[in-house]
């Protein structure tokens, strides 16, 4: 019983809430969309974005933000692709695209937790310097005729509809989930966006916290960019542009708190699939997708704002609440005297 | 050169074992040995000795920016020292991070504590151990019981009041079994109650044998919990000893530079006596029934170049108010009248206008622009004002009021220029009160003016209000230190738990009265007289 009343308090609850009322809603405009490979679809589409959140959660949970997560996405894709393109085997690949990953991750976390550079700032300088790179690595040209066994797996299906790679994501969103909320170390990171200070005076290594957050960031955003040219098959220069609003949008509507130290990478993983979904359901309600980013943009701005004025109403009436009760406590022993 | 150093260092060294030795024989825990530390050029600490023995409750005072903090700092690795070692149980370590010390048994409770608010109670305790979930939990359970404390927890750490926070993260230090526990200001946001369970809790830390360093600008609390005492001022120790060779004139003369004392005295007491106030004029300021969140029906009368003290505890409802008669929070009843225009809920840029200027509390939270200049902050009140440009911002107005505060108020600053966040509190605190007359004011609400803030700049504060006073500005001064309300009122009032229950006239007005209504405890003074 308290497991279930925990899980419908839970901040996760009414992201999954609104995405069923969501999808239910466009299931009524047109019925094809409620068609179960079209909304496994949803799910399977949302392969790029589940990661990409994930690896955004790490840096907001910590109370920072990394917008540099669509160009090093796009960056790994090129490096990776052009690699296997050029006849390298898989491992060699992949481990490079790690490797960019995690270099990225530690140059980010260097800016932010050891110089102290604001997080958008720096990894927005970081994000200009890996679309030049991607420039500069493809000479403007498209990354193209990937090996076909590596564009094939993208849609090698696990069960029914059910791609592999989705089954893996979402298997690797649950263990993460559980050592961030169940091990002492994973909850290191929920403490040093909740509070830094505090955390470092109970010994937490708050500066290494961060630049581990930042890392983790990186390499999602890289494994992200791998499973992009698998999928998509071809990797253009602007490939990822602009992937990190959606990235933050999938977080806030999961219920992660920008102000770090709140929320979960369940919920960012149900905020990704609302985020990928939006261009579908476009197309399903009759609409261009070309309004793809303006919705995303003003939804992520209706639920910040929303998020911040419930904060500062329910702090100003707790406040008051207290005020109040001091006082009423005051007349009551008053007249007791008396 | 080297050689005499070594020796002057053996000596103290060896006094210190004789002194030991000769008053109890108990462990000496902590022993700071000739920390040095420097930040640029500015030298925080010049050589700090300080030992702490099991069982001692050893009370450090000092002004601001007297070092305690830095050396704190030091002592839980989060600073490293540029000289000198610090010995724990005899053996000298490198605290280089804080989780060494933590390791060797040291815990800081901070002055705000530093709890994860989205966390419950029980998160916050045990994050940063490596042990098992359960076996935390079991001890944590037993070490509850054992301090006789009612904590929930499973509640939010957000939701707890600021004394059952230093509850928590005092558990936090017993837990990972500290027994060196360094408390920053503990009492300096509590309430009555909450300062007595406190203070039992520090005596029963104390019976177990676990040493405390007790850092506090209450000179009372001094006499009232500690075994031994050690004055810090400018990065030095200046006075050390057990308790019972103290008395608290002693105290603040160690507190004092050497040749400051006499003149504040002096100026002080020429200053209090010249005053009459005429009590027959109209009041300029006056409150009628007035209610809002935290404050019931409080009904009060402020006259021309009055001085009106504002006593009471931390958490009366004496900040809510200011605030409320300022236009910051909803007024719920009554009426304030300024100078016979009602000004009951009208927004804080119309009240300014209307003549009554307030100065918060917490300077650097509602009070300072801290990385503005001095010019910025001390003309920002007065932007609204004509003469200051009507689009443009008149730089020379700027400059010329600004020098004039800096002039009047004795602020100490290398230039206009200077980010106000790099001068010391005091100064800071002297410039929110120059820029609330700024706006030229015919009632000023001075909020704790002095809290946090050295025995030298308090003496400047105080000039200025005196100063104030003279120019017809009447000031409504809120302050739980009742020896400021006895040096400056010429009337108190005292609020207890939202409202006012005493009313001093200046002969009734001294620290045994308004300590008695602070608390409320009128009656059984009456029953035992």
């Amino acid at each position: 019983m308290t497991t279930i009343k925990k899980l419908t308090k839970a901040r996760e609850a009414s992201s999954l809430l609104f995405l069923v009322v969501l999808f239910a809603i466009v299931g009524c405009i047109n019925k094809d969309f409620l068609a179960p490979s079209s909304i496994m679809a949803c799910f399977n589409d949302s392969v790029v974005f589940t990661l990409l959140a994930v690896g955004m959660a790490f840096a907001i949970f910590i109370g920072e933000i990394d917008v540099s997560i669509g160009s090093n996405l796009g960056f790994s894709a090129a490096v990776v692709g052009s690699m296997l393109r050029d006849g390298h085997s898989f491992v060699i690949s992949f481990l490079t695209g790690l490797l960019i990953g995690v270099l990225v991750g530690l140059f980010n976390g260097w800016g932010v937790a050891v110089l102290k550079i604001p997080s958008l700032i720096f990894t927005l300088g970081t994000n200009g310097i890996l679309r030049g790179m991607i420039f500069l690595y493809t000479g403007g040209a498209w990354v193209e005729n990937l090996p076909p066994q590596f564009t094939a797996f993208s849609s090698k299906p696990l069960v029914s509809n059910l791609t592999v790679y989705y089954a893996v994501v979402i298997l690797a969103v649950v263990v993460i989930h559980i050592l961030l909320t169940r091990t002492k170390k994973g909850k290191y990171f929920i403490a040093v966006g909740d509070n830094e200070g505090g955390a470092t005076l109970v010994g937490i290594p708050a500066t290494r916290t961060k630049v581990l957050a930042y890392v983790f960031c990186g390499v999602f955003a890289s494994i992200a960019g791998i499973i992009y040219a698998s999928r998509i098959g071809f990797i253009t220069v602007i490939a990822g542009n602009g992937y990190e609003m959606k990235a933050v949008a999938a977080c806030v509507i999961g219920g992660i708190s920008l102000t770090g130290g709140l929320g979960s990478v369940i919920g960012a993983c149900i905020g990704a699939v609302i985020m990928s979904s939006v261009s579908r359901i476009l197309v399903f309600m009759g609409f261009s997708s070309d309004y793809d980013n303006t919705i995303t943009g003003l939804m992520l701005i209706t639920i910040v704002v929303l998020d911040a004025l419930l904060q500062r109403h329910s702090a100003e009436r707790i406040r008051r609440e207290r005020l109040t009760n001091r006082a009423a406590s005051a007349a009551q022993k008053g007249g007791e005297q008396a | 050169m080297m050689f005499l150093q070594n020796k002057i260092f053996l000596s103290t060294q060896m006094s210190l074992y004789i002194g030991g030795s000769t008053m109890q024989k108990t462990q000496t825990l902590l022993s700071v040995r000739n920390i040095e530390k420097a930040f640029g050029l500015n030298r925080v600490l010049k050589g700090i000795n300080l030992e702490l023995s099991a069982g001692e409750v050893l009370s450090l005072i000092g002004g601001n920016g007297a070092g305690k903090s830095t050396l704190m700092k030091i002592i839980m690795g989060i600073y490293q020292p540029d000289a000198g070692q610090i010995h724990i149980k005899e053996q000298e370590v490198n605290l280089n991070r804080p989780s060494v010390a933590l390791a060797h048994g040291i815990y800081m409770v901070p002055q705000e504590p530093m709890l994860f608010p989205n966390m419950t109670v029980e998160e916050n305790i045990v994050m940063g151990f490596d042990e098992k979930q359960a076996e935390l939990h079991r001890r944590l359970v037993e070490q509850i019981s054992e301090v006789g404390w009612d904590l929930d927890l499973n509640r939010k750490a957000g939701s707890l009041s600021i004394a059952e926070q230093q509850l928590v993260e005092i558990l936090r230090g017993l837990l990972r079994n500290a027994e060196i526990l360094i408390l920053d200001e503990p009492t300096s946001a509590l309430t009555f109650d909450e300062v007595k369970s406190l203070f039992q809790c520090v005596n029963d830390l104390r019976s177990k044998g676990i040493g405390i360093i007790y850092i506090t600008h209450r000179l009372t609390e001094v006499f009232e919990i500690s075994t031994s005492v050690a004055i810090m001022r400018d990065g030095v120790i200046t006075l050390s000893g057990q308790v019972g060779e103290f008395t608290k004139e002693a105290l603040v003369k160690g507190l004092l530079p050497p040749n400051r004392e006499e003149k504040a005295e002096e100026g002080g007491q020429a200053e209090s006596v010249a005053h009459v106030i005429d009590y027959s004029k109209p009041p300029v300021l006056e409150l009628q029934h007035f209610s809002g969140y935290g404050f019931n029906d409080i009904s009060l009368k402020l006259y021309p170049g009055e001085i009106l003290g504002v006593a009471g505890v931390v958490g009366a409802g004496r900040t809510e108010l200011a605030t409320t008669i300022f236009g910051r929070d909803k007024a719920l009843g009554g009426r304030v009248i300024l100078d016979g225009k009602d000004i009951t809920g009208l927004s804080t840029k119309r009240v300014i206008e209307a003549g009554l200027n307030y100065v918060p509390e917490d300077r650097h939270l509602h009070g300072l622009f801290k990385i503005a200049d001095v010019a910025v902050n001390t003309t920002s009140a007065f932007l609204p004002d004509k003469s200051m440009g009507r689009f443009l911002l008149n730089r020379k107005k700027e400059r010329e009021v600004t020098q004039k505060y800096i002039d009047d108020f004795r602020i100490k600053v290398t230039g206009q220029s200077q980010m106000t966040g790099s001068l010391s509190g005091g100064n800071q605190q002297k410039i929110v009160i120059g820029r609330s007359l700024s706006t030229g004011p015919k009632v000023v609400i001075l909020d704790e003016p002095t809290r946090g803030i050295d025995a030298g700049a308090r003496g400047d504060v105080y000039a200025i209000i005196h100063q104030l006073r003279k120019q017809g500005v009447s000031v409504l001064l809120i302050s739980s230190d009742m020896e400021e309300i006895v040096e400056l009122s010429d009337r108190a009032v005292s609020v207890f738990q939202g409202r006012i229950n005493a009313e001093l006239s200046k002969e009734e007005i001294n620290q045994d009265n308004l300590m008695a209504a602070a608390f409320d405890v009128k009656q059984e003074k009456e029953v035992i007289a």
